[in-house]
């Protein structure tokens, strides 16, 4: 397997520029403000094919080629730090372990952008990685590797973190701009694109945090060292946040393509030895996949796309036989309820309604025909909203009624849950 | 009305902030600004919306919209010690809803509620990115996590007798 | 200038346009709730959905209309997107038509019936909110009845600037509310949100309750309140609608007032005062004709009028900055060679009154201020002497504002004016008049723009028509007896 960011042993002091610097951190962007032009990077990052690891997977060089160079107006650089999709916990291994990678990156990703001004957009909660950041700009600031003419060339590029404070929906880009202009975080409709009008409506790129960090490498190495990993169509590592029913929790950096049976074993399988129920693969937004559906398949774009889910942000929740998915997906609905920022109405009004069914079918007060109400309050968020919250919750509802709708029938029939409504993994008896 | 000696004891550091920022920001100011306030006094006075939208000529709508839409930052003050049990997807496969259960008998609270001593505030929240670490509670902004029932209830004891 | 087709007819858009801008310029209107053509876009209500050959279902607000764009404004796509989400908007809306003043000329009610039709999907409870939450003393909010489609509060960001309204919470909790520091209420736009308000969600205390809209109609009119002259709509009851039942006077009572918008730049907007209209009209009113302070009939009034003027060497007339055009013209022809003419200031601002901003209100309180002077060039004190050097020996006082103790020793007085006033008992000869809603004619603004009023009402007998009353005044007019 290939490591591409967690390349290192962590220890007490391994977050330090001292450590970063061992590691040959920042010669990178020594070089690059030495020998290239920005134009030069974007290419590379271009030619590399890395994808966005926040969900959606666009092609970040894409992203940064709408960008006009010398075009006299500011350009910004916002890294989505805000990490709120349940079940994903990855860029906060970056942000406490790594800092330097990101902030490295992302004066690399300023110099080729032309931007004097980038953000990192931190979930408010986030407290340890709030403060291994803070103090890496300090470090860097003061060894000149930001701020004015950094390492004594001509380029001016300071980071500053910017922290939310309670907001799933600040995840999504144009929320995370319109937060970090001091406002609440509605969305916003496209067209313009943020790359045309984004923050203070100026040409703003936002990636996520792994994202960016691929940056240095893809840099350092070249795009075809980069594409020498993971699959054709998805290119790289991906680092995927482990959850739910596993022996060992955590953060893992695979080969996209890496097989899924793999990774559960890397983890330490399912809890207490029990059998493989379904994993929601890429945050909680994504479809869910059965045991038997996902035991076979490879991690990558396209594999799972095949089957009707995707990778999204990485974040990838096991469940083991024996847990209620009727209460799991009560657990998600008061999630969307409760985020939906409120702006669109779609989503405004169908996530309280989505909610309130699940409520009353736990409650025993279900009725046949719900079934088919959840699937069709899904289907009326689906690429109607403005963000896509509304969709996410519909892939959801829909993907768990998909799968498991069985459950719900009983529930609704008996009014009680087929599994005792465990959510939790009880041992065996 | 006038701002609080809060406020004005953070006015240094609020134009130390301004100057990190690029000009025209000024806008942004009003997160970090709010988030300060409310680090600093537990929670944000009406009086001070008036004064920070003064201070950063930002319109007050904005303020008032800001403070209601971020689950983190409230006008209303809460315990002295605020205790959050996330209660998303991990933290749930990994006993969030039973250690809810049991904290909300220890403190004889219901979630949302604050002691009649104002010592304890007993919130839900939703994902914290603790996911591998699950479940995970939060006491005034500090996370535990792995937490567990008897630790929990323990460190509450010992917060009690605080 | 991208040429789109829309429901196959070919439409030319100007550029820039979305597409529910350059629809609705020809005539093609597509259901929104959350799209104003004064406000900033917000893309929210999602009812605005249309079909864009190959590239499916989008909203026509934030759409740029680009050259060869075949839009479908009513597919079936479009017709079953468009009924979910008027299902959605309607899921927690209370559906209280049958006591909501907006009922009869409401977007939600008149989409409903027109896309939707079916019964509530929801078999849930639904969520409710504050009802008659008092934004100010002028406004009252139902926030159940609250689609939350912003436009009120872009209103007071984009227009009035006064940026008094929020929304509050967030998800279906979502609420409007204005600002802790009273903003709104000190908005002297804010009646404006009355009518960018898309359902019955914001009412006027002033006309709440007072009558259902289908009982109402619309005369053209001409706001008074200052030079600025803004378009509105005077709104009474039908003639067939008449209470004959009750006190007559509510059958000529002015409801509510709203801004007639005739594309002028300024935007269909007008300011608090010019919705207080009715109050200003309804003040009490100079019925009576006199003579001394004596009443008499109208006629032998306008008898001793014309004797006053004949009989009289050095007049002066003082004009009212409230006639029309048509009434200062009338006075000119008739009497104009006879009087040395001064316009007067009907009207000066009131104590709490906002005197001028920078965006409609002048400091200028008379609707005709501009056209009068054109007539009446003069300039000077009027009451000191005429240009002949000879203090005046007639007075005649048209209009309101007029101060009798500035009267010189001697000189007699005429007073013509609608409202009722002390000092017209002192005037040697009082004819009452027409008031604005009782008459037509023309205002011109400080701007030089002419804008017309129709008459609401007939005038009552005992007052005189100020262009017929000119005209009786005039030379020659009295057939010897």
């Amino acid at each position: 397997m290939t490591k591409l960011i967690m390349t290192f042993p962590v220890t007490e002091t391994s977050h330090t520029l001292a450590s970063y610097r061992s590691r040959g951190g920042y010669a990178t962007l020594e070089r690059v403000v030495r020998e290239m032009r920005p134009e030069d990077v974007t290419r590379e990052v271009t030619a590399a094919g890395v994808q966005g690891r926040g969900g959606a997977a666009f092609p970040a060089g894409r992203k940064w080629s709408v960008i006009k160079l010398n075009d006299g107006q500011p350009h910004y650089l916002c890294a989505n730090a805000d990490e709120g999709e349940p079940g994903t916990f990855k860029d906060r291994w970056i942000l406490e372990n790594a800092p330097h990678l990101l902030l490295e990156s992302m004066l690399i990703a300023a110099y080729a952008l032309q931007v004097r001004h980038a953000f990192v957009y931190m979930r408010g909660e986030f407290d340890l990685p709030y403060r291994r950041l803070a103090s890496a700009i300090d470090e860097a600031t003061a060894a000149g590797l930001m701020g004015e003419r950094i390492l004594g060339s001509a380029f001016d590029c300071d980071v500053l973190i910017y922290r939310g404070a309670g907001s799933y929906v600040c995840g999504e880009a144009s929320a995370l701009l319109t937060s970090i202009e001091g406002k609440r975080g509605y969305p916003r409709n496209r067209p313009p694109r943020l790359t045309v009008r984004g923050l203070y409506q100026r040409p703003t790129v936002v990636n996520n945090v792994e994202t960016l960090s691929n940056i240095t490498g893809i840099v350092r190495d070249g795009a075809a060292a980069f594409r020498a990993v993971g699959t054709a169509d998805s290119p790289g590592t991906r680092l995927v946040s482990v959850s739910g029913h596993v022996n060992r929790p955590g953060v893992h950096e695979i080969d996209l393509g890496y097989a899924f049976e793999r990774l559960l074993d890397d983890c330490g399988g399912v809890l207490d030895g029990r059998a493989l129920k379904a994993v929601i693969p890429g945050g909680i937004s994504s479809k869910v996949l059965t045991g038997d559906e996902i035991m076979p398949l490879a991690l990558d774009h396209e594999s799972l796309a095949a089957a009707g889910s995707s990778l999204g942000s990485g974040g990838m929740i096991v469940i083991a036989e024996g847990t209620c998915m009727v209460r799991l997906l009560q657990v998600m609905l008061r999630f969307y309820h409760h985020e939906s920022c409120g702006q669109c109405t779609p989503c405004r009004e169908g996530m309280g309604w989505l909610h309130r069914i699940i409520d009353r079918i736990v409650a025993g007060e279900g009725r046949p025909e719900d079934i088919d109400r959840l699937y069709r309050i899904s289907a009326a968020n689906d690429g109607t909203t403005i963000c896509g919250l509304g969709d996410a919750a519909g892939y959801a509802t829909s993907g768990i009624l998909n799968k498991f709708r069985p459950e719900f029938e009983y529930w609704i029939e008996h009014k009680r849950s087929r599994f005792d409504g465990n959510l939790v993994c009880r041992a065996s008896s | 009305m006038s701002a609080s000696p809060t406020f004005a004891s953070l006015v240094p550091e609020f134009d130390a902030l301004r100057r990190r920022f690029p000009p025209g920001f000024e806008s942004s100011l009003v997160l970090p600004c709010l988030r300060r306030l409310q680090e600093a006094w537990g929670h944000v006075e009406d009086s001070d919306i008036a004064a920070l939208a003064e201070y950063l000529a930002v319109p007050r709508v904005q303020i008032e919209e800001a403070l209601s839409f971020y689950g983190q930052l409230r006008r209303e003050p809460v315990g002295r010690w605020h205790v959050e049990v996330c209660r998303n997807v991990s933290c749930s496969l990994r006993g969030a809803e039973t250690l809810l259960e049991r904290l909300s008998s220890k403190l004889g609270l219901a979630p949302g509620d604050t002691s009649a001593d104002g010592r304890f505030t007993l919130s839900t929240c939703e994902c914290l990115g603790s996911c591998g670490t699950a479940p995970v509670v939060l006491v005034n902004g500090v996370y535990h996590e792995n937490a567990s029932a008897p630790e929990i209830e323990r460190m509450i004891e010992g917060l009690e007798r605080a | 200038m991208p040429r789109i087709v829309v429901d196959g007819r070919a439409i030319d858009a100007a550029g820039g346009q979305s597409v529910i801008e350059a629809a609705r310029a020809h005539g093609i209107d597509i259901p929104h709730f959350c799209w104003h053509p004064s406000l900033s876009v917000a893309g929210s209500c999602r009812v605005c959905v249309v079909e864009v050959e190959g590239r499916g279902l989008d909203i026509a607000c934030n759409l740029p209309a680009t050259e060869g764009m075949q839009v479908f404004t009513d597919s079936p796509a479009v017709r079953e997107r468009r009924r979910e989400m008027l299902e959605l908007t309607l899921l927690n809306h209370p559906v209280d038509c049958g006591i909501c003043d907006k009922a009869g000329e409401c977007t939600l009610q008149d989409y409903h019936y027109a896309h939707n039709g079916a019964a509530s999907a929801s078999g849930e409870r639904k969520v409710r909110a504050t009802k008659f939450h008092a934004l100010s003393d002028r406004i009252v909010l139902d926030n159940e009845r609250c689609i939350l489609c912003s436009r009120c509060v872009r209103f007071t960001h984009e227009v009035s600037k006064s940026h008094g309204l929020g929304i509050l919470h967030r998800g279906d909790g979502s609420l409007l509310r204005e600002t802790g520091d009273g903003a709104f209420a000190r908005d002297p736009y804010s009646d404006n949100v009355l009518d960018v308000c898309p359902v019955g969600a914001l009412l006027s205390r002033s006309s709440l309750y007072r009558a259902r809209v289908w009982y109402l109609q619309p005369t053209r009119s001409v706001c008074p309140g200052c030079a600025r002259g803004c378009p509105v709509d005077l709104w009474h009851r039908k003639p067939e609608w008449r209470l004959n039942a009750l006190d007559p006077a509510k059958n000529r009572a002015i409801v509510r007032v709203t801004p007639r918008d005739d594309g002028r730049p300024e935007g269909p907007w007008i300011c608090n005062k010019g919705r207080d209209l009715a109050a200003l009209f309804e003040r009490p009113r100079a019925m009576q004709a006199m003579l001394h302070g004596r009443a008499v009939p109208l006629d032998v009034a306008i008898d001793a009028a014309a004797d006053l003027i004949d009989s009289s060497k050095t007049r002066i007339a003082l004009v009212s900055s409230w006639a029309s055009n048509e009434e200062l013209a009338a006075f000119k022809d008739a009497l104009g060679e006879r009087f040395t003419t001064f316009v007067k200031e009907d009207h000066r601002p009131l104590p709490g009154e906002t005197i001028e901003d920078d965006f409609l209100i002048r400091a200028d309180k008379n609707p005709n201020a501009t056209a009068a002077a054109a007539l009446f060039p003069v300039r000077g004190k009027p009451m000191s002497a005429a240009p002949s050097g000879q203090p005046p020996d007639l007075v005649l006082a048209w209009g309101e504002g007029f101060d009798a103790r500035g009267l010189p020793d001697g000189a007699r007085a005429i007073v013509l004016d609608a409202y009722g006033h002390a000092d017209h008992a002192r005037a040697d000869v009082f004819i009452p008049l027409s008031i604005q809603t009782e008459r037509a004619g023309h205002y011109t603004n400080f701007q030089g723009v002419v804008r017309a009023f129709d008459a609401c009402f007939d005038k009552p007998a005992s007052v005189a028509d100020a262009q017929e009353l000119f005209a009786a005044l005039a030379v020659g007019a009295r057939v010897p007896a």
